[in-house]
């Protein structure tokens, strides 16, 4: 409720962001101390056209309707999401998203965001498999794109810390190194194909290098506005582009393999403050 | 070694098959009997991918085969998941993985038709699956070579990934030698560039040798865009 106040007066928040560092930022604000600190990285710096749009993100738009949904009592048990444990306890969402994968005791395994928000919303609401609200997993109009993007935001500006004390966390996340670096495919890509040199570009594309974690965290900034796609964007949605174009097989949401890759994307960009939401091409 | 370890995680692939069928569990365990951090973290990752139902691998590729067949790595995927350059020995072991697999056209290598290459060279079509599927029986797949090089000096859109390849031919010309080298390259280029970013292209059965013959007139045609 607090910062559904802040986001009526995007002034007020933008001052407010600067008399609290380390805590949460408006987006634009963590967007631009990344440019500034980094004046020579020509992935940070390639859309001008982005930059000038981010104040008025159009995924600001789901943040709002992403916190109806949050708070409305709904599904076949008619219960909010307030009783979700992200991992920071019960309705607890300031810094959950960056502290994401975790291991759960529920489940007995490492979860990933979007995982986990699915989870709550079968086991607490009721949905199944079948129901729309949980099986559409991409596109604005997604009841879990906007509640990803309200969730993501409550974490802006703080920075990556995925929890790696439990076993299951650090294998989840070496094992997602592993995946980063292995080859496949039809054409024997890796993801260090696109993601091992700095300023690289396809096409017309300024590519992110995975070991800058100032680039890296804009890279894996998501929930994101992708301005190509004119749709806000999950990471499991670039992951899945990602693998698309990489001529792997096609990979499932929900799944091991996707959770060891955040995992591991989310460590690269420790210690970074988070873009949520951010803008991207 | 390295054949090996191909070997042996295809083994794992079929033996474990049979006990994801009938199994909705999280990890491709029965009842919780995996461990997770009793494995190296190349031992899960294998697992992980082969072993977890985390792809849609019951697709049909379009090379042949099935979706799981892209992800089983044959020696040279498997010695080049690393990060950085691979150090001499692996090194040595890729380029003789990668002598041993190449394969020289019928007749030997030959310049095709240059226009037809420079239309190759440009599309990124082809070879997608999971979702949109691309369909060769509607649209020929190319070789995106554009992705990561340069080529016609007057293409502005161009990737970096790969080396500049603007004038190839005209500094090069175009004797059997120069032929020789770039089908080398364009179809298996780890004989030469161990560990490269580089698709094979004719090794993996992604362009056909009439395709790659196009794409090399590109490149050494002295009449090619690229070459002015």
């Amino acid at each position: 409720m607090f910062k559904k106040a802040l986001l009526a007066l995007p002034v007020a928040m933008a001052v407010g962001a600067a008399a609290q560092a380390g805590e949460w930022q408006d987006p634009n604000d963590v967007l631009q101390n990344l440019l500034q600190n980094n004046p020579d990285s020509k992935y940070l710096h390639q859309s001008e056209m982005n930059i000038m749009m981010m104040p008025d993100n159009p995924a600001l738009w789901l943040v709002e309707e992403g916190e109806d949904l949050f708070y409305a009592q709904r599904g076949p048990n008619n219960v909010s999401l307030e009783g979700c444990d992200f991992g920071k306890g019960p309705g607890e969402l300031d810094g959950a998203y960056v502290e994401l994968p975790r291991y759960f005791e529920d489940t007995d395994k490492v979860m990933d965001f979007e995982q986990r928000l699915v989870h709550c919303m079968k086991e607490l609401q009721g949905f199944t498999s079948d129901d729309a609200a949980v099986g559409q997993r991409h596109g604005n109009g997604s009841d879990i794109m906007k509640l990803t993007t309200y969730i993501a935001h409550q974490s802006s500006g703080m920075a990556w810390n995925p929890p790696l004390d439990h076993p299951q966390e650090q294998a989840m996340r070496d094992a997602g190194e592993k995946l980063f670096f292995r080859r496949g495919g039809a054409m024997d890509f890796n993801c260090a194909s696109c993601h091992g040199d700095s300023g690289k570009q396809i096409r017309a594309s300024v590519l992110p290098q995975m070991r800058d974690g100032q680039e890296w965290t804009k890279a894996v900034s998501w929930p994101a506005h992708r301005a190509g796609h004119d749709n806000v964007r999950s990471q499991n949605h670039r992951i899945r582009g990602c693998v698309w174009q990489m001529r792997h097989a096609g990979i499932k949401h929900d799944t091991p393999v996707n959770t060891a890759l955040i995992s591991f994307w989310n460590d690269a960009a420790r210690g970074e403050p988070a873009i949520l939401p951010d803008l991207k091409r | 070694m390295l054949r090996n370890k191909t070997v042996g995680a295809g083994l794992a692939v079929l033996a474990s098959t049979v006990l994801i069928a009938g199994c909705d569990g999280w990890m491709g365990e029965t009842s919780g009997e995996v461990d997770i951090t009793a494995m190296s973290a190349d031992e899960l990752a294998d697992h992980l991918v082969l072993e977890t139902d985390s792809y849609r691998f019951e697709q049909e590729a379009q090379e042949g085969g099935s979706a799981r067949d892209r992800m089983v790595q044959d020696g040279i995927q498997a010695a080049c998941s690393i990060e950085g350059d691979p150090d001499s020995g692996t090194a040595g072991e890729v380029i003789a993985m990668a002598r041993e697999s190449y394969e020289e056209p019928p007749g030997g290598p030959r310049l095709g038709n240059w226009r037809r290459g420079a239309e190759l060279a440009r599309s990124g079509y082809g070879y997608r699956i999971g979702h949109r599927n691309d369909d060769h029986g509607t649209r020929e797949a190319g070789g995106n070579c554009y992705a990561c090089h340069q080529m016609d000096p007057a293409e502005e859109l161009y990737g970096t990934l790969g080396p500049s390849l603007a004038g190839y031919g005209a500094t090069r010309g175009n004797d059997s030698s120069v032929v020789n080298y770039v089908h080398q390259v364009v179809s298996n280029p780890h004989q030469y560039f161990p560990c490269t970013k580089m698709p094979r292209f004719g090794r993996n059965n992604f362009l056909s040798e009439e395709q790659i013959a196009h794409v090399m007139a590109y490149l050494l045609d002295p009449d090619s865009p690229v070459n002015q």
